[in-house]
């Protein structure tokens, strides 16, 4: 099995899918699906913080700002 | 009728509350936490309307989703208005699949559909309706379009039972059936679905035994059940947005064209500084400085006419003394600062509006996160700047107990409005040429100083636990110009309240404390009074950063304590007295002399950041819960203020021998 790719690695001009969300503190995981970060949903980077740290995304339509460590338990496949 | 406003943060919300109910507001707060409730009756109509925080599910994870969850659950909801971002449908969605649980009847306003237009959204409303099987209604909160519409539907609105669209699917949908069925109440769907999801937020008699059920489920998908639930709801909104909603592929926006600049990599943080540097450039500098002066000419002109008039009917020597020495001058001097507030508030309030403050905290938070705070302790910084209270209120929403104490304790360093005009008065007058350089330099300081006390205090203090930081990034709007007036007229309109009250009181008492010595005999000179005595029981204490033992500076910065602003009515008011003929300058009178541009710049920094006034520090008792927690912290703030203040005094005595 290769590398397990998730979502804190996705890098400019990548589109990624989300598989699953790999255990991570409870209210943490509830606020990313609530966020719409679900099985299937497609992520692009939109541009990350002048200092590398937190990045926005784009997914559903619209843009999310998240910390790279917040979301490093979002298991994801790179499509593009 | 009782209507419930439901939406996201940032979806106007508010907004389409204010057009709604136009000006019968009341507001309020919400039982236990300070966060806003705002009920209001719908125009035209006997009917309430209830703004409910924003939020973007009813997990019970912050107290926002607290507020609304027991609001649905507790209180008789007749009907619930549910705003949902045009712009962001999907996301907006999702609250509503969570709604329906309640079986409560509800409408749809779509809101910034022109905007949505503008980006190459099409929707189908229509489609949508028959999809979500309720009523949509297009609206823009800001151009007031499609509000007539969503009044006339509410009047005739049936309040049945509704039948909503089946969310669940397969074996989930099974097991919530069956547990609902346990559940006599009519929100049993949500309390079903919550059940299984693990959560245990519920009335003792409410939460069932359901260990079997999740174990079977999650068995049988494989993943644990938040993650089919919001999986579910997401595939249920997804074959909703195929059927009516259609949209171009990445459209750039104005909104993308202005964050290439100010979310720039390199530009960014100088952008920041620059706007910044502008507000207090505008506010503290020429601009707000040659209004203030105005207003100060007219104070003095109401003087000589007031004490003339006083004279001519004959009032006695120690009344009209009271009354222009000390009332007048008193309350004068700081009503003096009004133009300059407003200018701070108002552009506080359009940065607020138009979507930057969320920039801000996107990029700080690296740096905000290795001092131990999030981007969420940002927002009391910002509210802070008008003044403490709220926004060590504001410091409610942030959910980690340490981070938070953390930053009630950070939160007074930030200069609040009270605190311009000390910083005003002592750069306009020692840093003639510079003012909007020194002034901003404070806040700058300000900023220095709460990193550093955060890094220092995580490390033996409040040693935090890690909150995350995820927040949508809004769109940038046009900043909605009634909200802009309201939130101006309101701050300054609480600023000159406060003059008029506590301020006004605080005048007489020093007046008194002024005029008379320890034998009550009226007319002493002013270094014999009983204030001075007072103050050269403390001065000592400030000799550090002054350079001279001061009783008339110590009284003024003690008095800092009742407000900020009344160290500027003191000084204005023993200035008045020293020199009998009130020359209406205050570093003329031959009791404040000894200031120099490094004592002045200290003496600044010490008020800024030392003990807040009485009522910050309550509400920081009020949040810390502990009247020793309040007094620790309150000696924290001050000894820091005391080293920096002594610091830059001497550093600055330095500079000026050399120079």
């Amino acid at each position: 099995m290769d590398h397990i790719y998730t979502l804190s690695e996705i890098k400019r001009g990548q589109k990624v899918r989300v598989l699953k969300i790999n255990g991570g503190d409870l209210a943490l995981k509830q606020r990313l699906l609530d966020m719409g970060i679900t099985t299937g949903v497609m992520i692009t980077l939109n541009k990350v913080a002048p200092l590398g740290d937190p990045i926005c995304i784009e997914l559903r339509g619209y843009r999310l700002l998240v910390r790279k460590d917040d979301v490093r338990h979002v298991e994801i496949e790179v499509i593009k | 009728m009782r209507i419930a406003l439901i939406g996201n943060q940032n979806s106007g919300k508010t907004s389409l509350f204010n057009v709604l109910t136009g000006n019968n507001q009341k507001v309020g707060n919400w039982p236990g936490v300070t966060i806003e409730r705002k009920v209001g009756l719908l125009r035209t109509t006997t009917h309430e309307v209830i703004d409910l925080p924003g939020i973007y599910s009813l997990s019970p994870f912050s107290p926002e989703e607290t507020i609304v969850r027991r609001f649905l659950l507790e209180e008789h909801v007749d009907l619930i208005i549910n705003i949902v971002d045009s712009t962001a449908i999907e996301r907006s969605l999702y609250l509503t699949t969570q709604l329906y649980d309640f079986k409560i009847p509800m409408i749809v306003a779509l809101n910034m559909s022109d905007l949505a237009l503008e980006q190459g959204i099409r929707i189908d409303i229509d489609k949508l309706q028959s999809l979500l099987k309720l009523p949509v209604v297009p609206v823009s909160a800001l151009k007031r379009t499609g509000i007539k519409e969503m009044i006339n539907l509410i009047k005739e609105v049936t309040l049945d039972e509704p039948e909503y669209p089946a969310i669940y699917q397969g074996a989930l949908n099974e097991e919530i059936a069956k547990l609902s069925e346990k559940i006599t109440l009519k929100e049993r769907l949500f309390i079903a679905c919550k059940l299984l999801e693990g959560d245990r937020n519920f009335p003792i008699h409410l939460v069932l035994n359901v260990d079997d059920s999740i174990t079977k489920l999650t068995n049988e998908y494989q993943n644990d059940i938040p993650q089919i639930v919001a999986d579910q709801r997401y595939q249920f909104i997804e074959r909703v947005r195929d059927l009516s909603v259609s949209s171009r592929e990445n459209p750039k926006t104005l909104t993308d064209k202005i964050d290439r600049i100010i979310l720039n990599k390199y530009l960014a943080i100088p952008i920041f500084i620059l706007i910044m540097f502008s507000v207090y450039f505008l506010a503290a500098g020429p601009v707000g400085g040659y209004l203030t002066s105005l207003i100060e000419s007219l104070f003095v002109w109401i003087n000589v006419q007031f004490s003339g008039f006083l004279v001519d009917v004959g009032a006695s020597p120690w009344a009209i003394s009271l009354l222009v020495d000390g009332v007048l001058t008193g309350v004068g001097s700081i009503l003096n600062f009004v133009p300059q507030l407003v200018i701070l508030f108002l552009l506080i309030a359009l940065l607020e509006a138009s979507g930057y403050m969320s920039r801000i905290a996107f990029f700080f938070d690296r740096i905000f996160r290795k001092a131990g705070l999030s981007g969420k302790a940002l927002i009391p910084f910002i509210i802070g700047s008008g003044c403490s209270v709220p926004a060590i209120m504001a410091t409610r929403t942030i959910n980690d107990e340490n981070e938070k104490r953390l930053t009630v304790l950070l939160t007074p360093f930030i200069p609040c409005s009270a605190k311009l005009p000390i910083i005003t008065l002592f750069a306009g007058y020692f840093f003639k040429d510079n003012v909007g350089i020194v002034s901003a330099s404070l806040y700058f300081l300000a900023v220095i100083i709460i990193l550093g006390t955060a890094l220092v205090m995580k490390r033996f203090i409040y040693k935090g636990t890690y909150s995350p930081f995820i927040q949508e990034l809004p769109t940038y709007k046009a900043p909605n110009l009634q909200y802009v007036v309201r939130s101006t007229f309101e701050k300054t309109w609480a600023f000159m309240t406060r003059a008029g009250s506590i301020i006004f009181l605080a005048s007489i008492t020093i007046w008194l404390l002024l005029s008379f010595n320890w034998q009550f005999q009226y007319g002493v000179a002013i270094d014999q009074s009983i204030l001075s005595d007072v103050g050269r029981l403390f001065s000592w204490l400030f000799y550090p950063f002054l350079g001279t033992n001061s009783w008339a500076a110590g009284v003024s910065i003690i008095q800092g304590l009742v407000a900020k602003e009344q160290v500027i009515t003191s000084l204005s008011i023993i200035a008045g007295l020293s020199d009998g003929a009130a020359s209406h300058t205050i570093f003329t009178s031959p009791l404040f002399t000894f200031f120099t541009p490094a004592s002045a710049y200290a003496f600044m920094a010490f008020n800024l950041f030392s003990a807040p006034c009485f009522g910050a520090i309550g509400a920081m008792h009020k949040e810390f819960g502990s009247a020793k927690k309040m007094l620790k912290a309150v000696l924290i703030q001050t000894t820091v203020a005391f080293l920096i203040a002594t610091l830059i005094f001497q550093f600055g005595r330095l500079l000026e021998v050399i120079l």
